[in-house]
């Protein structure tokens, strides 16, 4: 077909589409709309980390003539059904009865108890005071250790016997070979903490109930309506559900799995009280109650060649999920996604635990397993370079991937679409003048200045496979579904301009922006005329599984169907303007809107016009196609075998494209106070062909803006009881402009052999590798104490405790 | 008992009863119906609230809507002339200064203030001036890297 060139704008940082509505005030968060009769909602948390509830008293509230509603745990065994187990807890040996809201016990400090529906929210805020909860306090469990030990201190759920709610193992290749080939095994314990992405504008609700038609309309900043479409149908057995999402205040997956509680709760308060009901979380609630990312302690050991091979890698992987089964496993199975990392060792052995404790559930949070995999493997890969003596690049390019080798199969199953990973380290080396910068560093420790540098490499992968968490449970009863699909609508309007709607939401990642770049090309029209329709609406949005800001999806699935949908209307408008022009659709172009036959100046039809004859004028259409211009495509990956569906080896496709990143970390550390100030950070990076590079510069930037964050001190802290410590942004230690580094980015994109432009992903990339490339550059630059870094974070205290162990 | 505050918010008087308890981001969002003001945490951390009351910065979950009486309050509403952007909105739409955008009307107050009392900042000072607001998507690259170039631009015109 002639000139339809999706490319036309692909490479541009076209001007956004977002930007004027978000920097005038205009974007339209859940908070922002209201609904006649609305009434607001507050919950009623546990205040302990670990109780039996043995009585809620409710009656001073519901007498109330200012509280429309009320939800007690005993409404919620009597009202709702409890959450199907879902992928990730599909392990259990026995069914645990999870509901939205606490019925019998508690299990984490500001678990939702209870909830009031009132005309306003102070009014509802006195009202929780009146509301009495009589609780039977029991011990908190809050150290994985004495779990694994078998010494609970008290049953977090008694049907399950134990606080080692899960374990399993995922083996692929020969690791016993490995090992018992291996010139020497190098060994490690390290640890991830809890974390978050802590998103601006905190969960938030607005439920509205049609009892006559029993229809359930949330409007909500969820990242996936997939979640909170199937939590409401199966905990208030309705089917009628709509699912509204409006502009979100940011995502990184805090917004994915907890949150449906809240919709759950809020929904039911609409139900009872027959009237709209909005609820708002408080940051506090947020940090308690939202969702962190997974404690995770690793013991690891790797069989090495004295050449600095890996041929084998085991880890055994425990992890502290919370106080709640529903996500189980989702740390470990996501170390499926990039378990191999870069390099090409054959044999790798996973042992999963997962301990239930008294604290916060966890949640997918930017990546969730694979930070903890990629520092496993760069860790370990500096500790064999310790151990051989050698530069730790060396060992990195000796395990490396080779371009020749793409596309890739990984032991596991993942395919590597494309990539350069020796190019990539290789530039980044170049581009800070390694050898230079070790020359400083040497230089500088003679004057007592201590420069530690990073370097680590790190894949990203994108586009879910929602099968992947059949390889640990193949005996899976409810599949969650396989591949992914998810769709897009585009519409040529009556005057001419293009309406795109997509299948999923976003929040903050430029979709608008980008899928017009991409859509424009293809039907020969400037990106201005088109226009992105916001909000996300499940009535009528083309979503299916792969409806989801997470994991990466946007560029595979999003882009995908746009594509379809465009190419599709490309082919509409070529026939009905050929059926008009008198011409072969084959022989017509398109430009700025106009179809025209070429030679032919005064043949020429605008989409204007197209536009008023599809949608006005029957007779002029041809026949048999259909009126209208408007079409809707469902993608699917085409290249998503094999290894879609695990079989019994457990090789599987977890995602499908895969891009990468090489990071350099240069720090200083002052062995006095234990501060690391990061002095340069630089990512090559290959996100594959960008549409938009600002965009995917601006993600890349806030991903690993977060990650070394994240490695330098932000975290959330419990004490011995269970309590939160961490409830502020302050306590938890949020960086600032004043304390995030600069960061460097270069784009060396290897295009993805699998994707309609090339592209891959850019969005959870930069927090994969950046906390190991902290927890390197600290170590190296403290190398001269002996320090070893294991866990995480490194804050200026635990700096300063390590250089003194090393001493002492 | 609700008490009556005259506020001059973007050039308009309102005159409204409040209760004494309402804090001006409420003010703002719910009282008179502009959400551009956001709110990520309500006690002073995060800048999601920043207006300027008289010309000054204020993160306005800290301050009640009677204290503003008699003020003249300006917000992310207030900042275009019309059609036309102001040199920091544009600046920041040009840069791709914002991701989710839920920061960015404090963000843009933030910058603005920096700029009228520090026209030419360095890097360091654009730094230190936005420490009071936080965001949690961009990394702050293209934020600082938007506010440069209101300055130039301040500066040249
Ligand atoms: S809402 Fe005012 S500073 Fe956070
Ligand atoms: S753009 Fe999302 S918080 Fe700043």
């Amino acid at each position: 077909m002639a000139n339809a060139d999706p490319k036309q704008y692909v490479g541009l940082a076209t001007r956004s589409k977002e930007g004027p509505r978000l920097a005038t005030g205009q974007g339209r968060y859940t908070d922002d709309f209201t609904e006649p009769g609305m009434l607001q909602a507050v919950f009623l948390r546990s205040p302990h980390a670990h109780a039996r509830i043995l009585g809620v008293d409710a009656q001073a509230a519901l007498s109330r003539p200012d509280v429309f509603a009320v939800v007690t745990p005993e409404d919620m065994k009597r009202d709702t059904k409890p959450f199907r187990p879902g992928r990730y807890a599909a392990g259990l040996k026995k069914p645990v009865e999870e509901y939205a809201g606490a019925v019998d016990k508690v299990r984490y400090v500001g678990e939702p108890v209870g909830a009031v529906a009132a005309r306003d929210r102070s009014t509802a805020e006195d009202v929780l005071e009146s509301i009495t909860v009589d609780y039977d306090i029991l011990p908190a469990n809050t150290d994985v250790h004495q779990a694994m030990a078998g010494e609970d201190a008290s049953l977090i759920y008694e049907e399950l016997g134990a606080n080692l709610a899960w374990q399993g193992t995922l083996e692929y290749g020969d690791t016993e070979k490995a090992f018992r080939e291996a010139d020497r095994v190098v060994r490690e314990n390290l640890k991830i903490h809890r974390y978050s992405s802590t998103p601006l504008e905190p969960l938030a609700c607005i439920a509205s109930f049609d009892r006559f038609s029993k229809k359930l309309t949330v409007r909500t900043n969820t990242q996936v309506p997939e979640n909170i479409y199937d939590a409401l149908r199966d905990a208030l057995s309705l089917d009628d559900i709509r699912v509204i999402i409006p502009d979100i205040g940011g995502g990184f997956g805090q917004k994915i799995h907890l949150i449906r509680k809240y919709v759950v709760i809020v929904a039911l308060l609409a139900i009872k009280s027959g009237r709209p009901v909005k609820w708002i979380e408080d940051r506090n609630e947020h940090m308690m109650a939202a969702g962190h990312a997974c404690e995770q302690h690793f013991d690891v050991e790797a069989a090495v060649k004295n050449d600095g091979t890996v041929t084998g890698l085991r880890f055994k992987e425990i992890d502290d999920v919370g106080g709640s089964v529903s996500t189980l496993t989702i740390h470990f199975t996501n170390k499926l996604n990039n378990l191999s990392n870069t390099y090409k060792v054959q044999n790798i052995r996973a042992d999963g635990y997962s301990v239930v404790t008294n604290r916060c559930p966890v949640i997918p949070n930017r990546g969730i397993g694979k930070p903890g995999m990629c520092y496993i493997w760069e860790r370990i890969i500096d500790r064999v370079a310790q151990d051989l003596d050698m530069d730790p690049s060396e060992v990195r390019f000796q395990n490396l991937v080779q371009p020749e080798q793409m596309p890739y199969t990984t032991p596991n199953g993942n395919v590597y679409d494309s990539g350069d990973y020796p190019g990539l380290l290789k530039r980044a080396l170049e581009k800070v003048d390694y050898p230079g910068l070790k020359d400083e560093q040497a230089r500088e420790r003679e004057k007592g200045r201590y420069l530690g540098i990073g370097v680590v490499i790190g894949v990203e992968p994108g586009g879910r496979n929602a099968a992947r968490d059949m390889a640990i449970f193949p005996e899976m009863k409810e599949t969650p579904g396989s591949g992914g699909i998810n769709g897009a609508t585009i519409k040529l309007e009556k005057n001419g301009t293009i309406a795109l709607y997509l299948g999923s939401p976003n929040c903050g990642q430029a979709h608008e922006t980008t899928t017009a770049q991409v859509a424009a090309g293809i039907l020969g029209v400037s990106p201005d005329v088109i226009s992105t329709t916001t909000p996300f609406d499940s009535d009528i949005a083309p979503w299916g599984v792969a409806a989801a800001n997470s994991g990466n999806n946007f560029h595979l699935y999003d882009i995908g169907s746009i594509i379809g949908a465009a190419t599709q209307l490309r082919e509409k408008v070529l026939k009905v303007a050929g059926h008009i022009l008198d011409a072969q659709p084959s022989d017509l172009e398109i430009a700025d809107g106009v179809v025209t036959v070429p030679g032919f100046p005064r043949r020429k039809l605008t989409f204007a016009e197209l536009g008023k004859v599809a949608y006005n004028n029957q007779a002029l259409l041809p026949e048999g196609i259909d009126a209208g211009l408007q079409t809707t495509f469902y993608y699917t990956f085409p290249h998503a075998q094999p290894n879609m569906v695990p079989g019994k080896d457990g090789r599987v496709r977890a995602q499908f494209t895969f891009g990468a990143g090489a990071h350099v970390a240069v720090v200083q550390v002052d062995p006095r106070t234990g501060k690391v100030e990061v002095l340069r950070y630089l990512i090559v990076g290959d996100n594959g062909t960008i549409i938009n590079p600002d965009v995917v510069d601006g993600q890349i930037y806030g991903s690993a803006a977060h990650g070394i964050a994240v490695a330098l001190g932000e975290g959330f802290v419990y004490d011995d009881e269970g309590q939160l410590l961490t409830i502020t942004l302050t306590d938890y230690g949020k960086c600032s402009t004043a304390e995030t580094p600069a960061i460097e980015v270069e784009h060396a994109p290897s295009p993805s052999a699998f994707t309609p432009l090339g592209q891959k992903a850019a969005g959870e990339g930069a927090a994969i590798p950046s906390p190991a490339a902290i927890a390197s550059a600290v170590e190296n630059a403290l190398e001269p104490f002996g320090v070893k870094v294991r866990d995480l974070p490194l804050t200026p205290e635990r700096v300063w405790q390590l250089i003194k162990e090393a001493q002492a | 008992m609700k008490q009556t505050v005259r506020v001059t918010v973007n050039g308009r008087l309102y005159e409204e009863e409040v209760e004494p308890r309402q804090l001006l981001s409420y003010f703002l969002r719910e009282t008179i119906g502009l959400t551009g003001t956001h709110i990520g945490c309500i006690i002073g951390e995060c800048g999601a609230c920043t207006v300027q009351v008289d010309g000054t910065l204020v993160k306005s979950c800290l301050m009640f809507a009677v204290q503003a009486n008699g003020k003249e309050v300006t917000t992310i509403e207030g900042l275009a002339d019309g059609d036309a952007l102001h040199p920091v909105q544009e600046a920041f739409i040009n840069n791709y200064g914002f991701q989710c955008g839920y920061c960015t009307p404090g963000m843009i107050m933030a910058a603005d203030a920096l700029l009228k009392k520090n026209p030419d900042p360095s890097e360091e000072e654009i730094r230190e001036g936005l420490a009071g607001n936080l965001c949690m998507c961009t990394g702050y690259m293209q934020i600082v890297a938007a506010v440069k170039e209101a300055a130039g631009q301040v500066n040249n015109g």
